[in-house]
């Protein structure tokens, strides 16, 4: 540690040593906001202004601190405050306090910038993406124009760039990255037979396993798991999402698209199913379910994470942390988190048990009833009122949860969640719109026969309804009703009682709520289309939680809490985006379509780069900016910003936001082709390839070691979409309090299902998968950093899976080798890696099975147990397909 | 100068290549050496995470001389009630079957008390231990003998009374989701002494995990290299660390052996030390699968430890994973991290009432953790292990009223604001009592201490500045401690 410390110190030097050697003009974002960002901005930035002083802002730089002086007077440092406490000898007064002084060198940089008009500009990410030049380079080895911004970056490092991999690796190279695992024979035949590299590429942009892998990345950041988190962390049911994206990515659905659909999905004008099932994107926030918990705490929880998530898998830039003051690096202020939090803040969701609102998704009888339902209302009311009757029945919105009751006397919420009520007790609900409502619809249990009222201004108030209810058969169970309500006009707090002389205990629960929704209620005319209605509002269906913006009389005001805490909420605010970004586009509505409008224009600098970042980041294991998750000053330097540019432009302007497009430029660039090869000097000069003068040689992914695993053993199921499945894993993993979940094994072939379809469950995600880097998805994780430990190669030696799998390779082998088990080391080889063994490692091998035959041979009890019959020349050979799958080789993309 | 530092460069860069060099790849230290030598572009990306992902545990030093080599901490998942074990409070007899008194209730919420609870007596015998005069109850006879060895925090607040949250902040420092856990920020920090054990080992016991589930162990940002790995009693003692069935042990090394073999002509082929360091992996995943089932076979203890302890080999205990923490430090791993389930004492049944079921837990823990500190001491290991008890927050002076009403037993509810904890060993000064609550034992008075301060001060043992180990990521250097964090120097020395 303190060697490396001592060198980046050493290094430091060294680069400033060369830089002052030059007479040019200083750039501010490459040269002097990395000093101001190392030595000043902690004490004089977005966090603290000590001396009143920042230099986060222009204004702020350039204006007076406390001591009445101006810090930084443009073309003239002589006069500059903030120069002169550089250089004063007093340790009191000279800057950085209690540091070591700036080098000179340092301030040299500093001196010369103030002199040439201290020019103040945006950081590269915060400006929008222009058109590139393309460098003229001429050569044999450019095949598009990425190659020649890559050419000329390696020129300057002193790199040569690799010439063409073996085709047999790039085959299998292009596979693992567009599919996730090896192509078959037929389809790699295109581009090694027929020598047709674009139409391989092409065969495998348009097999649905492409959506499939792409899925697997976009899952991380958004943070998508089958529970819903925290201590119960119980199932929750969103796939359909998973679903969604994997048939958006097959469709090649513009990104632009694919982002307004999941910001915004509810608020497209008559949004398709599709469309809503998008927007639980931001519904893969966690549900707190524990006991005693706040529900407006977990609520807000979730927002403040929609917000974080969206800036840092989507626009690249790092914004958790304005939620308590200005970014410390970049020009965001506090006040613009939660003005940008405003467009978020509206939701209807509660934190509620159910995840409320939810798509309900009905089976094929069901949607012949809801047409049924709607041509009779059609006929009968208004298109507005239908409008709302017939969402009601999709989603159950707009409705007051009855965890939003306070003021409860001898009621109380059971499990936080539900209202539930005694023998005379009382609870208010707050600011609830009666105007122009008839009835009351109610998600409700009632134990006991008992009188429920609703009263205006008080418990005394005057009646809006009186209810007596009393138990069906199935005592207890949850149902919805309609009552007729007084009409009452106008917002008004709502006041509940229940009373129950058959409530002897004064301790029992008489009656329990989950929702209330008020409406004109249903047309009395036809009793056939009302009990259908009324039939698909009791339905138990499988329902997806989605966004859906709340209607004017359930909006929410957005304040800032103060420091970052939401129990203390400041000024009120609305929402806008930053100004440092520009504004929403015009006639753009301020809601969350806006937002998306704004996030997929052109103008907008961060969206396009991130994404075009990140697709570079799964091909070739490095973004060209490394820190995928920053953009912002605070992040990598970029190692090639013009060609992040120029495909940025590109991806928006040339290719219409088509991600398959992108993909397919990179694969048939040189860059990507080249040999993964290291030469000395390479390693020397580029150990960790960022100038791509040689292909991407990188471990695979959990998902891509497991997947290549099922096809390698010939047993993958390629079945698509679906609830998740549980393949084996260990018993007891899973043990959660208050929760009788269990990891129930899939049967037979969902066994073999796609690592993209393994049950999440965040609190104990599948052990294996975890081993390889997999994230917990408990937040987002824009980038997993890839490790090398022995847990990894315990799992692909002995968990059971790994077992099986060899297995099934070494009985596929045997039978395409006719039975004879040298060709068949060789075959299981050629599966595993896509080319033929070179006699070196085959020896190796040849050698692995003949010992261990000889030891299975000597103790036949263990190939026994291995296989279930005694076998020891199959063991020997399931022995080394067991060591094919282990091999760099195969965990590796060379 | 610049020559020279050039040529210092490069030789240090090609000796570390051959050693497997990649750190440039996450920690910006090869893009800014080279920056710096290929022109002005020198980063601004700060290097402030200290690991090489290709040999991401290899032993590191800490910031300054460490008092403590290890850490066992023993968390009751539940939260113990220190009215029962602890914090002795003769007033709250008088109160007993009270009314709680309303500046106690005004402006505070409850997990699950509502209205007017009752105050509710001590349910234990308390008396003075040892020459320091510890404050120990009857419900824990065999701790008592050791009482001198202990040093308590009496005052210990938290902001959560929530299990999983405030079981989070305990142990990653955050209510939230997402953090690393203390000993993966260890791990971090130390690297690992024994390449044949996990790290950092966590072992559960009481039938269920700990309410936050796997992320109290877990990395949060951190590599997930530097998580908690989960060890049992039962089944294998780490996941996938058992041969499979019909692959004996020299069968399992002919078959590392080759695939080592292969991939070394992999190497010569493709040059990428990452290939060295995966073979290396695999070779110490074998010496794992050796040793770790050696170190974690409890049966082969002689059976007076056993008497000690209080063990049966075979079945899931805490007094089973007591012994086995203890054999984990002694062969070289640095954080062991226990946690027992089922302190949650509501009284809404029997098992969760604090005049039987609070008993009972005290019986399956008392005996164990007393043999520890003995155990350590004869083996001279005491000075050098820091030994850390404690729940995630503490319970209510008032009995607690479910909705509304009494509970069907005597219980308490969660209470975030005074609770008591313990250490001992790892260069903790023994048989100190810091830190007091009011007569009632409901707010800490003086010497409070918080979650970040503990976690600042096994920190402080270990050898580290707890403010100077972070790690980079959203854009800010994040640390254990968060923003806070005192080391609790009464206890220190």
């Amino acid at each position: 540690m303190s060697f490396q410390r001592y060198f980046v110190g050493a290094f430091l030097m060294l680069g400033l040593y060369s830089c002052s050697v030059f007479e040019e003009k200083i750039d501010y974002s490459s040269q002097v906001k990395p000093i101001i960002n190392k030595n000043c901005i902690t004490c004089h930035g977005g966090v603290k202004k000590q001396g009143g002083y920042s230099l986060l802002f222009k204004e702020e730089a350039f204006a007076k601190g406390k001591s009445g002086k101006i810090g930084i007077v443009p073309g003239n440092a002589a006069g500059s405050e903030f120069i002169r406490r550089l250089t004063l000898s007093d340790p009191e007064e000279r800057m950085p306090h209690e540091k070591d002084p700036l080098s000179s060198d340092e301030i040299n940089i500093l001196t010369k910038w103030i002199d040439q008009g201290a020019e103040w500009e945006q950081h590269w990410s915060f400006v929008p993406v222009q058109k590139q030049e393309v460098p003229q380079v001429s050569n044999d080895w450019a095949k598009n124009d990425i190659d020649k911004f890559i050419f000329e970056n390696a020129e300057k490092q002193g790199l040569k760039t690799s010439a063409m991999a073996p085709k047999e690796d790039l085959a299998r190279r292009a596979a693992l990255d567009i599919i996730g695992f090896p192509a078959t024979d037929k389809t790699k035949a295109l581009f090694l037979k027929n020598n047709q590299y674009e139409t391989y590429v092409d065969s495998l942009l348009s097999s649905p396993a492409y959506g499939e892998k792409w899925t697997s990345m976009w899952l991380d950041m958004a943070r998508y798991a089958d529970t819903k988190g925290y201590e119960r962390d119980a199932g929750r049911n969103i796939w359909r999402y998973r679903d969604w994206l994997i048939n958006a990515f097959n469709a090649d659905m513009p990104y632009d698209q694919f982002l307004k659909e999941q910001i915004a999905g509810d608020l497209f004008p008559e949004p398709t199913e599709n469309q809503l099932i998008a927007t639980a994107f931001h519904r893969n926030t966690m549900t707190n379910d524990e006991g005693g918990t706040d529900n407006e705490e977990f609520r807000t929880a979730a927002v403040l994470d929609r917000v974080n998530t969206t800036w840092e898998t989507l626009m690249g830039t790092s914004f958790s942390c304005v939620q308590c003051h200005s970014h410390p690096y970049d020009p965001i202020r506090f006040e613009e988190y939660y003005k940008f939090l405003a467009f978020f803040n509206n939701s209807r969701d509660e934190d509620t048990y159910s995840e409320y609102p939810v798509l309900r998704h009905f089976d094929e009888k069901q949607r012949a009833d809801l047409t049924r339902v709607d041509s009779w209302l059609a006929k009968t009311v208004s298109a507005n009122e239908k409008k709302e009757l017939v969402n009601f029945l999709k989603t159950l919105q707009p409705s007051h949860n009855s965890l939003k009751c306070d003021e409860m006397v001898n009621a109380a919420l059971a499990d936080t969640k539900w209202l539930a009520m005694r023998n005379n007790s009382s609870a208010r609900l707050k600011s609830v719109n009666l105007e122009g409502k008839t009835n009351l619809i109610m998600h409700f249990k009632v134990y006991v026969k008992g009188v429920f009222e609703i009263k205006t201004g008080g418990l005394n108030g005057k009646t809006v309804g009186s209810y007596k209810l009393s138990p069906e058969k199935d005592k207890g169970a949850w149902r919805t009703i309609e009552l007729p309500i007084n009409a009452t006009s106008g917002v008004n707090d709502l006041f509940f009682t229940f009373k129950s002389p058959e409530l002897k205990d004064p301790n029992v629960n008489g009656i329990m709520f989950d929702y209330f929704y008020f409406t004109k209620g249903l047309p009395k005319n036809s009793p056939e289309d009302q009990m259908v209605f009324w039939n698909l509002l009791n339905a138990q269906v499988e329902q997806t939680p989605i966004m859906l913006e709340n209607p004017a009389d359930f909006s929410r005001k957005t304040r800032i809490f103060e420091r970052g805490s939401w129990l203390s909420q400041g000024n009120e605010v609305s929402a806008a985006v930053p100004a440092a970004l520009g504004k929403l586009p015009e006639d753009a509505p301020s809601n969350r379509l806006g937002l998306s409008l704004w996030m997929t224009s052109k103008e907008n600098p961060l969206v396009a780069r991130t994404m075009v970042n990140r697709v570079w980041e799964q091909i070739f294991g490095m973004g060209l900016v490394e820190t995928l998750e920053d953009l912002g000053s605070q992040g990598a330097v970029p190692t090639n910003q013009a060609l992040l540019d120029h495909l940025s432009y590109k991806f928006m302007n040339d290719y219409k936001w088509s991600v398959k497009k992108l993909i397919k430029e990179i694969m048939l660039s040189a860059t990507y082709q080249q040999d993964s090869k290291l030469t000395p000097e390479g390693l020397e000069k580029d150990p960790s390839n960022r100038y791509l003068a040689r292909g991407p040689r990188v471990r695979l992914s959990a998902e891509q070691i497991r997947d290549q695993a099922l096809v390698i053993s010939g047993v993958l199921n390629t079945k698509m979409y679906g609830p998740p499945v549980m393949p084996y894993q260990p018993e007891g993993i899973w043990n959660s309090p208050y929760s009788g979940d269990k990891w129930l094994k899939s049967t037979n072939e969902d066994q073999y299902r796609r690592a993209v379809y393994t049950f999440w469950k965040r609190t104990s995600p599948y052990p294996s998968m975890m081993s390889f880097d997999g994230v917990g998805r408990e937040i987002c994780v824009s980038r997993r950093i890839r490790t090398n430990t022995p847990l990894q190669a315990l799992v692909t030696l002995n968990d059971s899976v790994y077992v099986d799998l060899s297995v099934k390779l070494a009985n596929k082998s045997l039978s395409l080798a006719k039975n004879n088990f040298q060709e068949s080391i060789k075959k299981a080889y050629v599966f595993a890696t896509g080319k033929e063994i070179k006699k070196e490692k085959f020896d190796i091998l040849l050698k692995l099975y003949q010992n261990t035959l000889t030891l299975y041979k000597k103790t036949p009890n263990k190939s026994k147990e291995l296989l279930g019959d005694s076998n020891p020349e199959l063991a020997a050979l399931v022995l080394v397909c067991n060591s094919i799958l282990n091999l760099d080789e195969v965990i590796t993309k060379s | 100068m610049e020559k020279i530092l050039k040529e210092a460069l490069i030789r240090q860069l090609e000796k570390e290549t051959r050693r497997n060099f990649l750190k440039g790849s996450f920690m910006g230290l090869g893009g800014l050496a080279l920056g710096s030598m290929m022109g002005c572009s020198s980063g601004s990306k700060t290097a402030n995470n200290i690991f090489d992902p290709q040999n991401p545990l290899a032993p590191q030093s800490p910031h300054f001389a460490p008092k403590a080599k290890s850490v066992i901490y023993l968390h009751m998942a539940g939260a113990p009630s220190q009215l029962e074990l602890f914090d002795y409070k003769p007033e709250l007899a008088k109160l007993d079957g009270q009314d709680c008194p309303q500046s106690f209730l005004e402006g505070k919420k409850f997990a699950f008390i509502r209205g007017v609870p009752k105050m509710l007596a001590s349910q234990a015998v308390f008396k003075q231990h040892g020459q320091s005069g510890a404050l120990i109850s009857n419900y824990l006879p065999h701790l008592s003998t050791v009482a001198d060895d202990l040093s308590f925090l009496k005052a210990v607040t938290t902001d959560q009374f929530n299990h999983a949250p405030a079981q989070l902040l305990m142990q990653t420092g955050s209510a939230r989701l997402g953090r690393p856990s203390m000993g993966s920020w260890v791990t971090y920090g130390l690297g690992s002494e024994n390449n044949n054990l996990p790290a950092f080992v966590v072992l559960t016991s009481g039938g269920n995990n700990p309410d936050a589930g796997k992320s109290v162990w877990g990395s949060g940002f951190l590599p997930s290299v530097y998580q908690g790995v989960q060890c049992r009693s039962e089944g294998d003692p780490v996941l996938f660390i058992k041969d499979p069935n019909g692959i004996s042990r020299d069968i399992r090394k002919a078959s590392i052996d080759a695939i080592n073999e292969i991939n070394q002509a992999e190497f010569k082929e493709y040059g990428d030390p990452e290939i060295l360091s995966r073979i290396s992996q695999y070779e110490m995943a074998y010496k794992m699968q050796i040793s770790a089932p050696e170190v974690m076979n409890i049966n082969s203890e002689p059976q007076y430890i056993h008497e000690m302890y209080g063990t049966k080999p075979g079945k899931t205990s805490f007094a089973n994973n007591v012994l086995l923490a203890r054999k984990l430090v002694e062969n070289g791993v640095r954080f062991v991290q226990l946690y027992d389930w089922g302190w949650d004492t509501h009284g809404t049944d029997a098992g969760g009432a604090i005049d039987i079921g609070l008993i009972n837990k005290c019986r399956g823990v008392d005996k164990a953790i007393t043999a520890l500190i003995l155990d350590l001491k004869q083996r001279g290991l005491l000075d050098e292990t820091l030994i850390v008890w404690g729940g995630e927050f503490g319970r209510t002076p008032m009995a607690e009223n479910r909705d509304g009403k009494p509970n069907a037993f005597k219980g308490r509810d969660h209470h975030a604001e005074a609770f008591t904890m313990f250490m001992a060993g790892g260069g903790i000064k023994p048989g100190v009592s810091h830190g007091e609550t009011d007569e009632l034992g409901y707010s800490a008075l003086a010497g409070k201490v918080n979650p970040h301060d503990i976690q600042a001060t096994i920190m402080n043992q270990l050898g580290f500045d707890h403010e100077k180990l972070t790690f980079d990521f959203q854009g800010r250097s994040f640390r254990l401690t968060d923003l806070e964090g005192k080391v609790v120097k009464e206890l220190v020395g």
